[in-house]
């Protein structure tokens, strides 16, 4: 017999959310049943009874301290009466107020959907900026077009992080103090937000005619030109090729930059204010991510290719080891010295 | 945990188990009697201990894997759908947001790692996390319906498994010469496309499928570098 327990249910509704499956499943399965009319046990304490007696006997009790709640003077902080009141509905309206100016905050600064404009391309468009940015116009008598998006800039900065990444484990750089991703997650978000910062403060004191989020995009792609170096000399170790790859790729990137801002610049002074620290900063940049990571190559061959030294060596007292044996009288030097000296003579 | 009480009726003994299950609330003594197995009144036989959650017989209960969320079937097809990269993706697939399998494959590409001598299960896990954070900020501003963070993580982690063959790979061979490149490349390219064809088949972007693929490519170009480094 499937027949649901009425006052078992009854009693249990108000016991929570828990007893409203029970229910159901009942009604569903058909195996949990519970007859309680059909129990042997007359003793008349039933489970089922005392339960529903129990949750009873405290629904009251909660509905008595509700109850007295509302009937009680509403102290409030110690103070009763009207002044409890009062000092209430001064602390809710404070309360309210602030909720309120906090969540419009939280919803201006903290939503991401501000960006989502910038984020709206194409990848044909993608790449036809990629390759202007490589390719500097003469036209500066009106101001040329920036295109405000930041999806382009963004992942030219993670792919410099990239071959940075690849770059220093080649050359077994080691990070002591951080690690290697840190260091080049840092280093390049470091300089395409801080330069286009302080470019953009220049370009405010210049009175040049470019937003933040232009600086930005302009900026982001001269990268471009950066990452092709990059990734061509961190696996070409070529001192040459490096530089004329600096001056070829980086110096086309750099022009491009340089010709935008003029174009938007009025003003000998302030245009070669602008454009002298631009290219400034961007060829001494790429110039500092191939030496920093390229130097530590370089030292490591040198160690492994120079001349074979003695497994003990022992410094001679106030010797210059690199003097010849033959000018030092025999007498001065010590025993060490003049092994030391022997070896040198042999090379 | 309140103590959960389980009589036999006596009258119907003969059909399947019936049970009463009462949920005594507190401070309430109860007995439990057990027709035919009790040793008298006042025994404590058959009594289990249960949570709040469970209120129904045993033969109504879900399995535990239902239970738990996780379903066979569905981390098969997604694995499938992670690894054949021409094979069509169903949208609705990823609508559930399943992390056994991802953290699974996390856990068997730390393995083959230490496999080669390399103890970088923090690595693994610490660009994963930050991954899958990035991935699910950039498709959120560039899609018009957005993603959940469960969502980015899972398709992400699902097409990590062909970097489990690269780093498997990387216990015999080492990875450094022209072949380690040629498979290197190859294997980021699989893992990025198989990512970019679910995002852009849950989230309607056709004609992104390359901007989608570009920042998963870079992720799991960091993934190769600890393989290959």
């Amino acid at each position: 017999m499937a027949t649901p327990v009425a006052p078992a249910g009854g009693a249990r509704n108000g016991a929570g959310p828990e007893w409203g499956g029970f229910e159901e499943n009942i009604q569903g399965g058909g195996s949990a049943v519970i007859d309680m009319e059909n129990m042997d046990d007359t003793s008349g304490s039933s489970f089922e009874d005392m339960g529903e007696l129990h949750q009873r006997l405290r629904e009251e009790e909660v509905d008595a301290d509700a109850a007295a709640a509302e009937e009680e003077d509403g102290e409030f902080l110690g103070m009763k009466g009207f002044k409890g009141q009062l000092s209430r509905q001064v602390a809710d309206q404070m309360w309210q107020a602030g909720k309120r100016q906090a969540s419009r905050a939280f919803s201006l600064y903290a939503n991401i959907d501000i960006l989502r404009p910038y984020f709206d391309v194409e990848p044909a468009q993608v790449r036809s900026r990629l390759l202007e940015s490589m390719i500097p116009i003469k036209m500066v008598n009106f101001p040329q077009k920036i295109a405000g998006e930041l999806y382009g800039p963004l992942m030219l900065v993670f792919t410099l992080v990239a071959i940075l990444l690849h770059g220093m484990k080649t050359s077994d750089t080691i990070i002591r103090e951080g690690t290697l991703m840190g260091t080049a997650i840092g280093t390049c978000f470091g300089y395409w937000l801080g330069v286009s910062s302080f470019i953009y403060f220049l370009a405010y004191l210049c009175n040049a005619q470019i937003t933040m989020l232009q600086m930005l995009a302009l900026l982001g792609y001269g990268l471009f030109g950066h990452c092709i170096v990059l990734f061509i000399t961190y696996n070409i170790h070529l001192h040459a090729l490096f530089y004329l790859f600096w001056l070829l790729v980086g110096g086309l990137s750099t022009l491009r930059m340089v010709a935008v801002l003029v174009s938007r610049t009025v003003g000998p002074t302030q245009r070669l204010l602008l454009c002298g620290t631009l290219a400034t900063l961007h060829m001494l940049f790429l110039l500092y991510l191939h030496f920093a990571y390229h130097k530590v190559v370089e030292g490591i061959l040198d160690t492994l290719e120079g001349p074979n030294i003695p497994p003990i060596q022992r410094v001679p007292r106030d010797i210059p080891a690199a003097l010849p044996a033959a000018r030092l009288p025999t007498t001065v030097l010590n025993a060490t010295a003049r092994a030391v000296a022997v070896t040198l003579q042999s090379h | 945990m309140d103590l959960e009480i389980i009589i036999l009726s006596e009258v119907n003994q003969a059909e399947n188990d019936k049970y009463l299950l009462h949920k005594p609330t507190d401070n309430e003594k109860t007995y439990v009697f057990l027709p035919g197995e009790s040793q008298g009144q006042g025994s404590l036989v058959g009594c289990r201990l249960w949570g709040h959650t469970e209120s129904d017989t045993i033969e109504d209960e879900p399995p535990l894997l239902e239970e738990l969320g996780i379903s066979f079937d569905h981390i098969w097809q997604k694995t499938l759908t992670g690894l054949h990269p021409l094979k069509v993706a169903d949208g609705s697939i990823m609508n559930e947001t399943d992390l056994a399998g991802p953290m699974v494959f996390c856990l068997a590409f730390g393995a083959t790692l230490l496999l080669a001598g390399k103890i970088q299960f923090g690595y693994v896990y610490g660009i994963s996390a930050i991954g899958c954070l990035g991935m699910f900020c950039l498709l959120n501003l560039m899609s018009m319906t957005g993603v959940s963070f469960g969502c980015a993580a899972s398709v992400l982690g699902y097409c990590l498994l062909p970097m489990i063959l690269l780093s498997s790979f990387a216990v015999i061979f080492s990875l450094q010469g022209m072949v380690g490149i040629i498979l290197t490349a190859g294997i980021i390219g699989w893992c990025s496309f198989s990512a970019s064809k679910i995002f852009i088949s849950a989230l309607a972007m056709e004609g992104q499928q390359l901007l989608v693929s570009y920042p998963c490519a870079l992720l799991y170009g960091v993934f190769a570098l600890i393989s290959v480094f």
